[in-house]
């Protein structure tokens, strides 16, 4: 195998790992907003099932969830679902970083001062309008450092796909690397890795930037 | 009377805070609050602005309840509708201004006018730049808020409450959290809305402002008004002996 040809071959295996990444991000970063308002739910029991939700996916390993979301389904109910180890990889990415981000945003919410609320309680605007206009924009800013190291992880944490023999990147490397016994594969895989981040520390910079003009 | 409370109580954790207490306020009329720390005087004001619920008595809004005292003596509210309605009434200005600090200067001021009350934006960027003017703060209206010293952050707050076009308006120790040197600029506009007859009510250690500016003073002490009348009866010849031993404190 030319080293173009494997470059080429991990390179389509780099577009299906970017494909887990974005659909990760799109799928936890609204949910992780909903698990984090559910998390300070008026009703105890909701806040109870949050609480252990979170729990579970911040306690156990996100490869063994993985395995469980694919294979759980099979095992423990026995149905046959056809085409499910993407669905299935997808899923256990979104819950395990919807817990992540959740905890984030409850940090930024729990940062902003009361007398925020109170200036809009004062001032006659409704919940969702102080939540909208008044405190989420805080809380962005707020929380986009710990946002960005949680994105850099993911992009990392997508090479757990090989536990579903999904093939993405790291499962290219690992079996072009063991038929053609060479230690090229996982070189590239990591200077793929590496550019990945790089451009998500750029991105991630301009919009930290975009939000500089307020203290 | 734009406002009334009558038989106000309240308590946090079983702590006694608001002791019966009545007051109104007539239109135009500038009252002072005064009292030691712990003495209700806030809370009055958080009471009045709806930011705490009263467990007893009745607040009315231009002679309509807006909480009133059902037979087993507990304080029943309009519903949160209609209370919304009572809150268009007053606005209130914090101790730590609590500006919005994502927003430009103009944007804190016209957001609520636009957002809540619907107005068109055009007039309440008009109305805001004249208020900004009588602020004397018109050319910071592009700044934002960390930007401003705090006196200017807190003439901002009163522009942005006055923009609600409230029938009153409360203070909450307006000039506490400023430096000595920035205070006066702040008493200057609350003096010269008082000379507009801007009804408002102003809970303050500042005495010889409280002296010089308002028709009434009250002084709170223990969650009770221990006296109040005209300032200068209040300041000169005390009849109560806790207001005396007060104000022995602010002559040293």
């Amino acid at each position: 195998m030319t080293l173009t040809t494997m470059i080429s071959t991990m390179a389509a295996g780099m577009l299906r790992t970017t494909g887990i990444f974005a659909l990760t991000l799109i799928g936890s970063l609204p949910l992780g907003m909903v698990v984090a308002l559910l998390r300070k739910s008026r009703f105890a029991p909701v806040r109870g099932i949050i609480r252990g939700f979170i729990s579970i996916m911040r306690g156990t390993p996100l490869m063994l969830q993985l395995l469980v979301w694919y294979f759980g389904p099979y095992y423990l109910f026995g149905w046959n679902i056809g085409n499910w180890r993407f669905p299935a990889l997808i899923l256990g990415f979104v819950l395990n970083y919807a817990a992540y981000f959740a905890e984030i945003y409850r940090g930024g919410i729990e940062s902003i001062p009361v007398g925020q609320y109170e200036a809009c309680e004062v001032l006659g605007y409704t919940k969702s309008q102080t939540f909208m206009r008044v405190i989420l924009p805080q809380v962005i800013k707020n929380i986009m450092p710990s946002v960005t190291n949680e994105v850099i992880t993911l992009v990392k944490d997508t090479s757990l796909a090989f536990t579903l023999a999904y093939q993405e990147v790291f499962s290219l490397a690992k079996q072009i690397s063991a038929s053609q016994t060479s230690f090229m594969p996982f070189l590239i895989a990591g200077i793929f890795y590496f550019i990945a981040n790089y451009l998500v520390e750029i991105i991630m910079n301009r919009i930290e930037k975009s939000m500089d003009y307020y203290k | 009377m734009i406002i009334e409370m009558k038989n106000i109580r309240k308590s946090f954790d079983g702590l006694e805070v608001l002791k019966d207490i009545s007051f109104g306020v007539d239109s135009g009329e500038v009252v002072s609050i005064i009292g030691p720390s712990g003495s209700g005087k806030s809370t009055l004001l958080r009471c009045a602005t709806f930011l705490e619920t009263i467990d007893g008595g009745e607040i009315l809004y231009m002679g309509e309840h807006a909480a009133h005292t059902d037979e087993s003596g507990n304080a029943v509210y309009v519903s949160p509708h209609e209370l919304r309605h009572f809150r268009s009434y007053c606005g209130l200005v914090f101790q730590q201004f609590n500006l919005f600090p994502h927003y430009s200067i103009l944007k804190n001021i016209i957001d609520a006018p636009v957002h809540v009350q619907h107005r068109n934006i055009e007039e309440a960027k008009t109305e805001a730049m004249e208020l900004l003017s009588k602020m004397g703060i018109a050319d910071k209206a592009d700044a934002y808020p960390y930007q401003l010293s705090g006196g200017q952050q807190q003439r901002v707050a009163i522009a942005r409450a006055l923009a609600m076009n409230p029938e009153i308006l409360f203070f909450d120790e307006p000039t506490s959290a400023l430096d000595p040197e920035l205070t006066g600029e702040v008493l200057k506009v609350i003096r010269q809305l008082a000379d507009e007859k801007m009804t408002m009510v102003v809970v303050t250690h500042e005495m010889p402002f409280a002296k010089a500016v308002s028709n009434r003073v009250i002084f709170m002490d223990g969650g009770v008004i221990v006296e109040q009348g005209d300032p200068l009866k209040v300041f000169e010849d005390p009849q109560e002996e806790r207001t005396k031993q007060f104000l022995r404190v602010f002559e040293r």
